[in-house]
């Protein structure tokens, strides 16, 4: 009994110092800058050279130092962030893809900084801005960057084979037909297994949305008309064999970026960045065009990639991290340096239009109205609601698109596979789940 | 060679229970227990635990840790791919296992044979990849085995042949397995080797006195030998066999050949690292772990008198 | 195959004074042939990597394998100036990791080791048993659950979390078992005994010296399997400063599809972390074919 009770009298007792560590650290949160107390941020991220632009910031605010650290990108970055913060010890601030964050605000990992971030909303597209704040009236992250996309054609290529560019995908289709023809060792483009981003972008622009919320209920669509019609189009093309089906971002891949096997690639506006890096004696010879459009005339793209930057519910300094969030992506000056050292393509509106992407990018001298034409189509992009388990929707395709691939299947199979899959996930998990 | 039980009784005095070896034990007991015993009693606890959600799953405090009860060991034994991935492993281990052993064994006796040239190049060459880590291993098999960038394929090319697509699903078993050979041989070539050099030189002097051929020395005297080490060199590839997870990982990028779920521990990744399920991942674990000990030890068990026979009765 | 046919000639023209100090005996053409046909496939792969890293980034996919580039001193310049130098920190840290690592590891295997060699007591076999199951159990199975637990007791991101996990090598455990078995003579152990010299005494001057052969490989071992762990570190670091040199390469790897790999880097990178490892490899086999030799003529 006696034990009991000493014990009951520690819990107690520990339950007075957390709530009086709450309180210092409410104060210290409330009071956003105090002089002189100088705060210690960490930030996990993966965007290339970001330590200058954070050298900027901590130059300009001695009272908040951040701590950039890089982390390598992908699923895994997230379940680090949600086992850091799980245990107790999440970073300040992380990187976060659009798509992983109704994962991690489900895992309770990001905070709410909605009263902390001024008028932010007021940089950003509204379709952007209500990525993430998941159509609530919270904000989870402020956007760093989007992933319009475009198509990537090479233009010297398509005069040597005599190739037209295609404006709908009924042409790409003819296009890769003629491609295969003029040029059998070639291919326009490949179908990657690898790639789910990629394909929820095409998905996208077809008018597709795999998830979606009705009061307290989700509900997964991944198998919706607009998609199908996407997969059943590229299954045709694989199985016709004028389109190819090896994965990207292999070192094949790679290979027929460089020597002219692969004409055209379907990416988003970052594309200048891989392709210079991956294959630079192409420089100016690829050119950038609208994707292609499911009915004539129209203008519509989606978004492949694309991130944020987010607080952690965990940091015990969440008004500085806000700040620096916010800093990050809005401050003309900041954003410059992420687009010129990052090579990112900036979320905010301000900067898009700024003196930053005033140029082409230098592998595209032949194309100096780039950035112009893109902001154009970055304009068209459309709305995408995430669910709380892409990840699991992400590794579904991977699987089920790259053994449909392997066995010559049609892929509406892999599509009902990824949509099963995803549904049932949901409902194991407990969501409450329309279907 | 062989070691008797100390004579203690002998020439000790027997007063109380020594306690100098549970002393000299302590660090080892102690550290194991704290970064693998509780750990595997963490995951063993995990396994009967899940996460609920209710409703939006957005909102805070909608997640909860409840205990689960068998639902995750369910899921474990009625997932086909679980099964299916591990019969993959077993064909992977048919071809990888006594491919790597025996070269091992090979080259250990080549190694020791007299009459063997630059047997010091032949061990170093041999042994370097064991250096090489496995993501770099796979990484560049990975270019060796890719038609675009084969020089294999180049080659082959030039001939007008249409080299084979290596990864492609009829290969990609053995290509797996080649891998693992390149990296292990060179280890159990070592192990195996050094217990060849235990061996007390008088007795093949002996032997070829007697006229017989290095070949009837390697198989009467070597190899009957460097059994126990022969044994401990298959256990212990067995469980890395059963283990098997970065080769296919670093290369599934690059093929459609390869599924996340392709061998029972990527699934265990999967679950854990991509899918965020650390519950139904540690029920794997346990399942695996469980599996991997009862095959290990079987087979221990099923020659044990071989292998440590000469130590322990 | 060029290995293969010079290997023949300068057999035949006996232009490498025999190694042992065996009677010469005729050469196995035979033998020879197939542990040279084995060191070419085990060379070839590495070959490509040192080949690889002389090639610049676009050369890498641009060129035929096997044909060496020009881009060696400015892929490695490259690396070396990645974010201020970050290579070689990882570099340092990887020594320290494998280095600190695996001595304790040796040493804690040695007395391990020999306590269950030479000593009888109750539960000597159990706790064999148990410490050899420890091989049985996976690393990624593990990797989560250890975060957790060093979470709970401040440890994660630290040096420690990625050094106390790396001491404890069950097969290291077991081969200096084995080794303390055959190659320490009972009766020395009673002499020293009998000469009144304390356990302690007895470990560390007369077995461990002893033992030696049989720690330098559980000490190779532990410092190659160290040195290329991943996902340990992977787990339990998120301080790129502290990060070991796979975990650092392998953000290179991973930077985003947005970002293009830096192969060039990582291939170069990997090259160097194998320099190290293959350097170990040639300064240590000679104490342990010499001591090895010499334990077994003891034994």
């Amino acid at each position: 009994m006696r034990i009991a009770r000493r014990r009951t009298a520690a819990v107690l007792l520990l339950g007075v110092s957390l709530f009086a560590a709450a309180c210092n650290s409410g104060g210290d949160n409330g009071g956003g800058t105090k002089t002189d107390e100088k705060v210690e941020l960490t930030f996990w991220t993966w965007v290339p050279n970001i330590d200058k632009v954070v050298e900027k910031w901590n130059s300009t605010h001695p009272n908040i130092h951040v701590t950039a650290s890089k982390q390598a990108q992908g699923d895994e970055e997230v379940t680090k962030l949600l086992t850091a913060a799980k245990a107790g010890s999440p970073p300040d601030l992380a990187q976060v893809e659009y798509q992983a964050l109704p994962t991690l605000v489900s895992n309770d990992v990001l905070a709410d900084i909605k009263d902390k971030v001024g008028n932010a909303k007021s940089d950003f597209a509204d379709g952007v801005w209500q990525t993430v704040t998941l159509g609530s009236d919270a904000v989870y992250a402020i956007p760093q960057d989007v992933g319009p996309m475009m198509l990537y054609y090479r233009e010297d290529l398509f005069k040597k084979y005599g190739l037209t560019v295609p404006k709908t995908w009924e042409e790409f289709a003819a296009t890769a037909r003629a491609a295969r023809k003029k040029a059998p060792k070639s291919y326009l483009t490949t179908f990657s297994s690898g790639d789910p981003g990629w394909f929820v972008g095409l998905a996208q622009q077809a008018g597709a949305s795999w998830w979606g919320v009705n009061g307290d209920t989700w509900s997964v669509s991944v198998n919706d008309p607009a998609t199908k019609k996407v997969t059943d189009y590229w299954s045709g093309l694989v199985a016709e064999g004028v389109v190819d089906s090896k994965p990207m971002y292999t070192p094949e891949w790679n290979k027929s970026l460089n020597d002219g096997t692969l004409l055209a690639w379907p990416s988003a506006i970052w594309g200048p960045g891989v392709l210079a890096g991956n294959a630079a004696d192409t420089k100016g010879k690829w050119a950038m065009a609208p994707l292609p459009q499911w009915v004539a005339g129209e203008n519509k793209t989606g978004s492949w990639g694309g991130s944020t930057t987010a607080v952690t519910e965990g940091s015990k300094h969440k008004d500085a991290a806000a700040q620096f969030a916010v800093w990050l992506n809005t401050d003309p000056e900041a954003v410059a340096a992420l687009v010129r050292e990052g090579g990112i393509y900036p979320a905010s509106k301000a900067a898009q239009a700024g003196p930053a992407l005033a140029t082409a990018p230098d592998f595209f001298p032949n194309q100096p109205d780039f950035y112009v034409t893109a902001k154009g189509i970055a304009d068209t992009a459309a709305g995408f609601t995430f669910g709380p388990n892409v990840n699991v929707a992400y590794s579904a395709y991977k699987d089920a698109f790259a053994k449909a691939i392997a066995d010559k299947a049609p892929f509406g199979g892999a599509l009902d596979t990824m949509q099963t899959t995803t549904l049932d996930d949901l409902k194991k998990a407990g969501f409450k789940v329309a279907g | 060679m062989s070691v008797d039980a100390t004579p203690a009784g002998r020439s000790r005095k027997r007063t109380a229970p020594n306690l100098v070896p549970y002393v000299f034990l302590a660090p080892a007991v102690v550290l194991f227990t704290l970064v693998l015993l509780v750990p595997i009693g963490y995951t063993a606890y995990l396994s009967f635990r899940k996460v609920k959600v209710s409703g939006l799953g957005l909102g805070k405090g909608s997640r909860k840790e409840i205990f689960a009860g068998l639902d995750n060991y369910q899921a474990t034994f009625t997932d086909p791919e679980l099964w299916a991935g591990a019969l993959r492993v077993l064909g992977y281990g048919a071809i990888l296992l006594p491919a790597m052993l025996l070269s091992a064994l090979l080259f250990a006796l080549l190694l020791d044979a007299p009459r063997t040239r630059f047997a010091r190049f032949g061990r170093i060459a041999i042994f370097l990849p064991y250096a090489v880590p496995s993501v770099v291993a796979s990484l560049l098999w990975g270019f060796l085995y890719l038609p675009a960038v084969s020089p294999l394929h180049y080659v082959l090319e030039r001939f007008g042949v249409e080299g084979p697509d290596l990864l492609g699903q009829g290969s990609i078993v053995g290509a797996l397995a080649n891998i693992g050979v390149w990296g292990g041989v060179g280890f159990n070539m070592i192990v195996i080797y050094t217990s060849l050099r235990a061996i007390p030189r008088e007795l093949f002097e002996s032997a070829r006195i007697d006229g017989c051929s290095e070949w009837q020395i390697a198989w009467r005297i070597k190899i009957p030998l460097v059994t126990p080490a022969l044994i401990m060199t298959t256990v212990f590839s067995l469980i890395a066999t059963l283990q098997v997870f970065t080769e296919p990982t670093t290369l599934a990028p690059m093929t459609n050949s390869l599924s996340s779920t392709w061998t029972p521990l990527m699934k265990i990744y999967r679950d854990a690292f991509v899918r965020n399920d650390l519950y139904s991942a540690a029920a794997t674990s346990i399942v695996i772990a469980g599996i991997t000990l009862i095959l290990s030890f079987g087979f221990l068990r099923a020659v044990q008198n071989r292998a440590f026979g000469s130590e322990d009765q | 195959m060029s290995t293969a046919l010079a290997t023949d000639r300068s057999v035949s023209t006996h232009k490498h004074p025999p190694a042992r100090p065996q009677k010469q005996r005729r050469t196995s053409v035979l033998g020879t042939a197939a542990l040279m046909l084995g060191a070419l496939y085990c060379l070839t792969p590495v070959a490509w990597v040192v080949i690889a890293a002389t090639k610049s980034r676009d050369d890498l996919f641009d060129t035929l394998t096997f044909m060496p580039g020009t881009s060696l001193f400015e892929n490695i310049h490259d690396l070396t100036t990645y974010r201020g130098g970050m290579f070689w920190e990882w570099t340092a840290n990887t020594a320290f990791y494998a280095g600190a690592g695996a001595f304790l590891s040796a040493v804690l295997s040695g007395l391990t080791g020999y306590t269950l060699a030479k000593y009888r007591f109750r539960g000597r076999n159990v706790i064999f048993n148990i410490l050899l199951a420890g091989v049985l159990v996976p690393a990624v199975t593990l990797a989560i659950p250890q975060y957790l637990l060093m979470a709970k007791v401040g440890l994660t991101d630290s040096y420690w979390s990625v050094l106390l996990p790396s001491i404890v090598s069950p097969y290291g455990m077991y081969l200096a078992r084995i080794y303390a078995a055959a190659a320490i003579p009972d009766s020395l152990i009673e002499a020293a005994r009998t000469d009144g010299a304390s356990d302690v005494r007895i470990f560390s001057m007369i077995a461990l010296p002893i033992m030696r052969p049989g720690l330098v490989t559980v000490f190779l071992f532990q410092f190659v399997a160290i040195w290329n762990n991943f996902l340990l570190a992977f787990v339990m670091l998120s301080d790129d400063h502290k990060f070991p040199l796979t975990v650092g390469l392998y953000t290179l790897l991973r930077q985003g599809n947005t970002t293009p790999a830096l192969y060039t880097l990582v291939i170069t990178g990997s090259l160097l972390s194998i320099l190290p490892l293959a350097a170990l490899f040639l300064t240590l086999q000679r104490y342990w074919r010499i001591d090895l030799l010499s334990g077994a003529t003891k034994g």
